[in-house]
């Protein structure tokens, strides 16, 4: 078939991929903390967009301002999304909190289509439209303004988990919350980390990547699926894991839909995610489940 | 002779047991618990009345949905809530439904009872091939799966457009019929679909409260328990998930051919969180929650319309209060309120204070019978003749990455032996035990028990094969009550299967009546006749431990493992208990006791086996171990044989 495509396939896959792994970190982030998959990661993102198309459309913010505005918004969000129901909820069973937040989750979607109704939304592309050729591949300046982002991204947090005192105690928590109480450190307020955090990475993957495909209110359930299907690919609660089970999936998919069929292309990462589950549970990067007695 | 236990029908009552005749005749099972019956019966009046009463065929519409979406949850209601897992792929088997009954009765023109066949064998056929192998796996894989799968059927709705339609939906679908009679308006369909729902609601019901009810709720409950009562875990959770797909897919049939048309968006990833949440509103495991989550989930988006765009955050607003406040369900919480204004209301202070006692009251060891044959196994004589080894381990090793906790162990157990094993902690002990009740592979060596090979074995196999183990810490149910926990020991003796049970079938009621009989007489030969409906948090330490070796000693085990059966209790519960235990060896069971309490050891045991750093250092009767040397150095970590700590 058209082979010759296949280095716009990679890069459209790694840059799909890029945003994927944001999302999936998000996951991996409040599974640390709290053992819970937030059904909300997905409306994170639509957030995220959402705020900064109405920071710079209707406000007038020039983008570099209303980009880390979002963010911050969205991480407010998030971090209330856990002061508020998840903290709330008398029944503390991983099952009913994983279902407040499929509450929290509807709600948010209900409240993006009260404010910013149903039609599609648009931020412009970073760099300009001037796509820039690099080996027989057409590189929108947009790509390389998420991957270098995401990059950053990944430092900053491979940084912070291992050098600062914070991220040391957030790992401490997720390894043995009981023990980490007992010598001082805050469970609550790493969890409430956490959430906001997780609501920073799920905002900056909507920012990136609205000005490629648009924006509405409930474009979040899909990437949200996917970030979470790249989270399990690569072996979910692992940073490593979602970062490269992220980026994989958009390869995948865009292999598949360039050369397979791309009716079919929401499809292929959840055949992927079958597939994984079936062959591999424990993920490519995950270590194998401990079995406890 | 084989170990294998054959049917056990001609049983003599159980285990070292009093006469049959002492057992209370108890009231045969009827089809039905009265309780339910009452209220099913009221649900059936109600439904009957309301097509006349209401005149309006609008709302028969939004009733009939309703109907269809409380069959979906019936099923769901039943893996959630009993056997403690979650599907999010469940439109997909309601749309499966759909879909391929209205193809292959429209389409293809096939006769209405072959296409519901086909719809339901094929849904339930990759219902099966979906959950065996991600049911193997601890966690929640399945809702992973099950969601993903949900948007990989959606999207193959919409692209196979030949056979679907496509996006723009299937239309024409002709209506239910039944001998001629044509089930083709709103009323019709109405007491079609509430016959069809009461029926299953019912059969639903009795599966609940049965053999396989109590299988199920003891999975989710405690599942390492439940496999070492002889459940067959992963079996039934997948049996379980197949038969919820079995409900999702007829719906899903009697919906295509209610509506005339079908189109993808019906049957999207949203459909299968809000079946979830009916559940979870309602009340998990509860199946009149269910109905009552049914019924309310899917009136909310009808009374909600009127707020146009803001449905659906009021939506989710809501659903998130009902989460947040109200998490055990509707219906779960609004019976504990009631009951707590009735108590409230005809309560003295006095009551409240007498009520407790009784139950966590001094526990008197069972008198038992020495040697009843009952307890014996065949291929075995009296308890004096010479002990044929029951057990056999061969150079057994298990290693966990790079720490070896079991080093090539080798020992017997005899029937009629008690066999203790000690050593300082981290010795392996309790991972011995693991290995021979089959939760942990070993790494090299063998283990036969009367000639069979454990090895590879699952821990409900082996239980089956006549080993029963406690545990460390007790293990109970919690969601059933004492004599549901005790029953659960007869798990293995039962035959009644999901058809049976829900049907209650006359084997399946005189059964159910024979092992209700028999947990009777031994909570009563035990001491804890009072209790029997109970729940288990309210025994004392002593009485919850007696339960579990009772529950165990219900599977008719020949070999039984003990996990520190006295730890944590006072000097003459501990007195007891052993003294009880010597009973039961007396009678012929082979036992390995793990304790720490060396006088029960010195006393008790007829061998002893001393374990360090997973290997064995000594073995022989307790006198010569009290005085080794190596064990001595074992325990106290000096070589002074002079002093002997080990001395009662």
């Amino acid at each position: 078939m058209s082979l010759h495509l296949l280095p716009q396939f990679i890069v459209s896959g790694v840059t799909n991929g890029s945003v994927y792994a944001l999302i999936a970190l998000g996951f991996c982030l409040i599974q640390n903390a709290t053992g819970l998959v937030n059904f909300a990661q997905g409306d994170f993102v639509m957030l995220g967009a959402m705020i900064a198309v109405s920071l710079y459309q209707a406000w007038g913010l020039a983008l570099p301002i209303a980009f880390p505005l979002a963010v911050i918004s969205v991480a407010m969000i998030g971090m209330l999304l856990e002061r508020g129901p998840i903290r709330w909820s008398r029944n503390r069973d991983v099952l009913t909190l994983v279902m407040v937040t499929v509450g929290a989750s509807i709600s948010l979607r209900g409240a993006g289509m009260v404010i910013w109704g149903k039609g599609e939304r648009m931020l412009p592309a970073f760099g300009g439209d001037t796509p820039i050729l690099i080996q027989g591949a057409a590189i929108m300046p947009q790509t390389l303004w998420i991957l270098g982002i995401s990059c950053l991204v990944l430092s900053a947090l491979f940084i912070f988990y291992r050098f600062t005192l914070v991220g040391k105690a957030m790992r401490a928590v997720a390894d043995n919350p009981y023990g980490a109480r007992l010598i001082g450190i805050s469970e609550r307020r790493m969890v409430a980390l956490a959430f906001a955090m997780s609501g920073a990475m799920g905002a900056l993957a909507g920012i990136l990547i609205t000005p490629l495909t648009g924006m509405n209110y409930s474009a979040g359930l899909m990437l949200g699926l996917k970030g979470f299907a790249g989270a399990i690919l690569g072996g979910y609660g692992s940073t490593p894991g979602a970062v490269l089970g992220g980026l994989l999936l958009g390869v995948l998919e865009a292999l598949g839909a360039g050369f397979i069929s791309s009716a079919y292309k929401d499809a292929f990462a959840f055949l992927v995610l079958l597939a994984i589950l079936f062959v591999k549970p424990a993920g490519l990067f995950g270590a194998e489940p401990a079995k406890r007695l | 002779m084989n170990a294998q236990r054959p049917d056990p029908l001609p049983h003599q009552g159980p285990a070292p047991g009093p006469s049959p005749g002492e057992a209370p005749a108890p009231n045969p099972p009827p089809r039905l618990r009265p309780q339910s019956r009452h209220a099913l019966a009221v649900l059936a009046l109600i439904l009957l009345a309301l097509p006349y009463a209401l005149g309006n065929d609008y709302l028969l519409l939004l009733f009939n949905i309703i109907a269809l979406n409380a069959l979906v949850v019936l099923g769901l209601n039943l893996l959630i809530g009993c056997a403690g897992q979650i599907s999010l792929g469940h439109a997909a088997f309601y749309g499966l439904g759909a879909y391929l009954g209205a193809i292959a009765g429209s389409t293809w023109g096939w006769p209405l009872p072959a296409a519901l066949l086909f719809a339901l064998m094929l849904t339930g056929l990759i219902g099966w091939l979906l959950a065996v192998p991600t049911l193997r796996l601890e966690g929640h894989y399945l809702v992973m799966a099950t969601l993903g799968f949900n948007i990989i059927v959606t999207i193959a709705i919409n692209q196979l457009e030949p056979f679907t339609g496509g996006p723009s939906g299937l239309a024409g679908i002709a209506p239910l019929q039944a001998g001629g009679f044509l089930i083709d308006s709103d009323r019709r369909f109405y007491f079609f679909i509430w016959g069809l729902f009461l029926v299953l609601f019912a059969a639903t019901l009795n599966l609940t409260d049965s053999r396989v009810g109590r299988a199920l709720q003891a999975i989710h409950d405690n599942e390492l328990a439940a496999g070492a009562m002889g459940v067959a875990c992963h079996r039934y959770k997948v049996r379980v998930f197949v038969l919820s797909t079995l409900y999702a897919a007829l719906a899903g049939f009697c919906y295509a051919h209610y509506v005339s048309f079908i189109s993808p968006k019906t049957f999207d990833i949203f459909y299968s969180v809000q079946v979830v949440t009916m559940v979870v509103i309602g009340g998990m495991g509860n199946l009149w929650g269910g109905l009552v989550g049914a019924a309310l989930i899917t009136a909310l988006p009808e009374l909600l319309h009127r707020f146009e765009d803001l449905h659906v955050l009021i939506y989710g607003l809501i659903l998130t209060g009902a989460l947040v406040f109200v998490p055990r369900g509707l219906v779960p919480s609004g019976l504990a309120l009631l009951r707590r204004l009735r108590d409230a209301a005809a309560a003295t202070p006095a009551t409240d204070a007498a009520d407790a006692p009784g139950v966590a009251a001094a526990w008197a060891p069972p008198a038992i019978e020495p040697a009843p044959a009952a307890a014996l196994p065949d291929s075995l004589g009296s308890p004096g003749t010479v002990l044929e080894p029951l057990l056999t381990i061969h150079n057994l090793s298990k290693h966990f990455g790079g720490l070896q906790a079991i080093h090539q162990v080798s020992m017997t157990v005899a029937s009629g032996e008690m066999v203790a094993l000690i050593g300082p902690n981290g010795a392996g002990k309790t991972t011995l035990l693991n290995i021979i009740s089959g939760l942990i592979e070993p790494s090299a060596g063998r283990l036969r028990f009367r000639g069979t090979r454990l090895e590879g074995l699952r821990p409900h196999a082996i239980a089956a094969l006549g080993i029963g183990r406690t545990f460390q810490a007790v293990q109970h149910f919690r969601h059933l009550n004492v004599l549901g926990n005790l029953l659960l020991g007869y798990h293995t003796r039962g035959r009644a299967g999901f058809l049976g049970c829900a049907w209650r079938s006359p084997a399946a009621r005189r059964e159910a009546r024979r092992i209700a009989a028999q947990a009777r007489a031994e909570l009563r030969r035990v001491g804890l006749e009072g209790t029997a409906e109970h729940s288990v948090d309210q025994l004392s330490l002593v009485q919850q431990k007696v339960l579990e070796i009772a529950r165990t000693l219900a599977l008719e085990p020949a070999l039984l493992l003990l996990d520190e059966p006295v730890a944590g209790l006072n000097p003459r519960e501990s007195e007891q208990l052993m003294e009880w235990i010597g009973q039961l060896r007396a009678a012929g069971l082979g036992i390995v006791l793990v304790e720490h309490d060396m006088n029960m050891v010195m006393r008790y045991a007829d061998r002893v086996v001393v374990l360090q750093h997973g290997a064995k250092i000594a073995d022989g009767p307790p006198r010569l171990i009290q005085r080794d040397p190596k064990v001595i150095a074992a325990y106290l970590g000096t070589g002074a044989p002079g002093e002997v700590p080990l001395e009662p």
